[in-house]
């Protein structure tokens, strides 16, 4: 404990230094305009700013990159928030509550409590980073493929739980999003799936323009086509702050939150997406209204926020401690060390303190930069609500557009986010929730690749999944969920949805 | 507004005219060149791709500029110089994969999406042999002992890869061929996760690129058996190569090199080769490959024309010795 602390202070005496601080500052910005703009995600803004970091020192350069990360995450709420569009696919879920809680005039609030959520997170996990990185990342690496199979089959329980309507529509949408998963390469034979001698369809349908599509593009669309336009919001200053009750229903989300976040995060590949998945599943659960997630439950922001943050933190478990590129962001962080000469390994610690403590303490300060970055802002980003809808949603459309072309400079993308944006208008009219689709496209192809990685790695033998220590514990847990759901609906014939109004399906179109 | 309109797209039209008949007329080159690297930022092709377009704007006096074109393990964005403009304005830094996926379309019988000779090469920057590593509490020292104990155990042993037909899976079915030991194939999405499978004991061996797992090896993590170069690696100065160890059909490099698209004139892509050679001399040029512990193995012309022609042949053969993978 004394060394870490000792450690801790050469980091802050890193950190604190002028141009190290300056560096963090801009990238904990730029990480948020990142954030704010429909579609770039963080992946898009530090692969973008990469070379613009080889002129300066490693510091510099992974400090500047991490603040982009955390910072997007940070941003990436708000977009959800103020006009449902995900600027990446750790935040599709802040658009499901967190724009209804804007539709009720609580847009301020939302964006107040994603913005303390993700700081307690951010700060915690870089607590739980310092502290556990090493005997962590060891425990991250034992997970594979069929560990990984287990997590998103737990993931996928979670599709059921997304719906506030009809079971039935609900799994009818997971299963579309699953099938449009199944679009690109087969990733262990090489075979083309479904791309019609498209060449970029060979990378399957991108999570981006899907989302952008079923999400943003189909809102505007349904709002400019009803009879009586909604009204203006016009939000009051007193209203930007979350009422005392909203306090109260997020402080436990956020803790949890953060702590799966982090645990999430730490797992190897993509994982920090579905720890907000994950996060809205179990505040659902746990929650006294589950009625009320999907129409506004503050909770269905702070703990979907609080997670994906507490993830970021977590992924540079494995990169920092054993230099594995945990997942496609730290790679490319990764790549930017390797261009100063720093090869990254087990050894990085212990050859680079100056580094290794000085990023972290770098990640405190960049945490409270944001802090004092965002929260001012709330009361600017709901302005953009006043805007009357006659300019406010040809806006949207064109940052859509522009927003899914910048990701991978594709036009492909772009008619598949127009396409979806169809698709989501049409369904939305027929009154069939979107986000399913979302996560059923997400999830999808990595389940299919753990699945049949695990199936390579054991010559076609199913008892993998069960054989392994984590991957059946995972399973047991999942098979529990599912027994103990039964159980309560053949004792009681009950389900919290009996619950909702019949009535209210058609409430939003 | 509508003659206004009209007067606009008059002067539109006219000055793009007007640019492109000055391009005709002035030397190569006189306008900005993009280079496109079919892969995402931060890879191999993209860091080896920065520092040579920055060499290569001191000679070339016109800015060079990165494209990443990314999608379909860079197919993409070689079909999209292959199909390019061949005037010197739009270049391809490509990987070894370039030879590879051809072959694959074809095995699946679809129409490629671009073909080898829709190319004309212009200089090789660098390869680099691929090495064999395991973990260090692996029972195998020595690659003779591993053969050995895949020949043993056919089908058992298994390796990761960056994915199917990707180059680290061409690279272990070549020796797989050459030793007459068959290995069990698990493909990853990337170099970087079928590093972290190996590390994480769900794989038992692995063929990469030596600058990805030198940390590792120096870390006692990792242990190198053999190389699949012509040499040893400066690196690894103990670890042999399989051509000494008596498998030459072995031999595989993850190279980099400089395309243009066919049909290119001549003394545009004599200009080109000179900027290369010039590029890879520069002092800068060599401490950013230092730094990223990439061997430059310069070649141009002929010569370049000959190791690209002898990989592809290599590679293909490689492809089709694999065959469609059957569904089990």
């Amino acid at each position: 404990m004394a060394e870490t602390l000792q450690n801790l202070s050469l980091g802050f005496s890193v950190a604190l230094q002028p141009p190290v601080l300056l560096y963090a500052f801009v990238g904990c910005v730029v990480g948020t305009l990142v954030g704010v703009l429909p579609g770039v995600g963080p992946l898009a803004g530090i692969s973008l700013l990469l070379p613009a970091t080889f002129g300066l020192t490693a510091t510099n350069a992974i400090v500047m990159l991490a603040g982009i990360y955390y910072g997007a995450m940070y941003g990436g709420s708000t977009t959800s928030i103020l006009m449902r569009i995900p600027g990446e696919a750790a935040s599709v879920m802040t658009c499901i509550d967190g724009y209804a809680m804007a539709r009720k005039g609580r847009a301020g609030a939302a964006l107040a409590i994603a913005a303390i959520g993700s700081f307690i997170a951010g700060t915690g996990s870089v607590i739980a980073l310092m502290l556990l990185a090493p005997p962590l990342a060891n425990f991250a690496l034992r997970f594979g493929p069929p560990e990984y199979f287990a997590l998103l089959l737990l993931g996928l329980l979670v599709l059921a739980y997304m719906s506030g309507g009809s079971m039935v529509k609900s799994l009818a949408m997971a299963t579309l999003g699953l099938l449009l998963g199944m679009i690109g390469i087969d990733q262990m034979s090489g075979y083309f799936r479904f791309s019609y001698g498209v060449v970029e369809l060979g990378d399957g349908l991108g999570v981006v323009p899907i989302a952008v599509g079923l999400f943003g593009i189909a809102e505007v669309l349904a709002t400019a086509g009803q009879e009586t336009p909604p009204q203006v919001l016009k939000p009051r200053l007193r209203e930007l702050l979350p009422s005392r009750q909203e306090w109260r229903d997020s402080v436990m989300p956020i803790g949890r939150g953060s702590v799966l976040g982090f645990l999430i995060g730490i797992i190897p590949g993509s994982a920090h997406i579905i720890s907000s998945f994950v996060s809205y599943a179990v505040e659902r659960r746990l929650s006294r209204h589950p009625e009320e997630f999907g129409h506004g439950a503050v909770a269905g922001v702070a703990g979907p926020e609080s997670a994906n943050n507490s993830a970021t933190s977590g992924a540079f478990v494995p990169m920092l401690a054993l230099g594995v590129p945990s997942g496609p962001i730290p790679a490319v962080m990764l790549a930017a060390l390797m261009v100063h000469g720093v090869s990254p390994g087990p050894l990085l610690i212990k050859e680079q303190p100056d580094l290794f403590w000085g990023f972290i303490a770098s990640m405190y300060v960049g945490n409270l930069m944001l802090l004092a970055l965002n929260l001012p802002m709330v009361g600017v980003f709901v302005n953009v609500l006043r805007v009357p809808y006659s300019f406010l949603y040809p806006s949207i459309i064109m940052f859509c557009v522009v927003g899914v072309y910048a990701v991978n400079g594709s036009v492909v993308d772009v008619w598949i986010a127009l396409g979806m944006g169809a698709l989501g208008y049409l369904l939305r009219k027929l009154g069939f929730e979107t986000a399913p689709i979302v996560l059923g496209a997400i999830l999808a192809p990595m389940i299919e690749l753990a699945l049949r990685q695990s199936l390579a790695m054991s010559d076609g033998q199913y008892s993998i999944f069960v054989s392994r220590p984590i991957s059946g514990t995972l399973l047991a847990f999942g098979a529990a969920l599912v027994l103990l759901n039964l159980v309560s609906w053949l004792v009681r014939g009950l389900d919290w949805r009996r619950r909702i109004p019949l009535d209210e399906h058609g409430e939003n179109l | 507004m509508t003659r206004l309109r009209l007067a606009l797209l008059l002067l539109v039209l006219t000055s793009c005219g007007l640019a492109q008949y000055a391009a005709a007329q002035e030397p190569y080159p006189s306008r900005p060149i993009s280079l496109v690297v079919p892969f995402p930022p931060g890879g191999v092709a993209d860091l080896t791709a920065r520092p040579v377009a920055a060499a290569m704007e001191k000679t070339l006096k016109q800015p060079v500029g990165i494209v990443n074109k990314t999608g379909a393990a860079g197919a993409v964005g070689m079909q999209f110089v292959a199909t390019s403009k061949p005037d010197g304005y739009t270049l391809l830094l490509a990987l070894s994969s370039i030879s590879i996926i051809p072959e694959a379309d074809k095995l699946f019988s679809r129409p490629p999406a671009f073909t080898v000779d829709q190319f004309a090469p212009v200089a090789l920057i660098s390869a680099d042999p691929t090495i064999l590593v395991v973990r260090t509490e692996s029972p195998w020292k020595t690659a003779k002992e591993f053969i050995e104990d895949a020949k043993k155990r056919p089908n058992q042993i298994s390796y990761s890869s960056s994915g199917i037909y990707g180059t680290l899976h061409m690279a272990m079915e070549l020796l797989s061929h050459a030793a007459g030991i068959k290995l069990r194939h698990v493909p990853y999405a990337g170099a970087g996760p079928a590093l972290t499978a190996l590390l994480g004991g769900h794989v038992d061996a692995l063929a990469s690129g030596p600058s990805v797992v030198l940390p590792q090896i120096k870390a006692g993590k990792l242990r190198a058996l053999a190389g699949w170069g012509d040499k040893r690696v400066a690196a690894l100065p103990d670890v042999p190569t399989f051509k000494e160890l008596g498998y030459p059909e072995a031999e595989f490099y993850i190279w980099a090199g400089l395309f243009a698209p066919k049909g290119t004139p001549e003394p545009v892509l004599a200009k080109l080769r000179e900027a290369a050679r010039a590029g890879v001399a520069d002092p800068d040029f060599k401490a950013a490959m230092d730094k990223l512990e990439t061997p430059i193995a310069f070649k141009q012309g002929a010569e370049f024309q000959k190791f690209f022609e002898a990989d592809a042949h290599r590679l293909a053969e490689g492809v089709r010795k694999v065959g469609r993978v059957e569904q089990k």
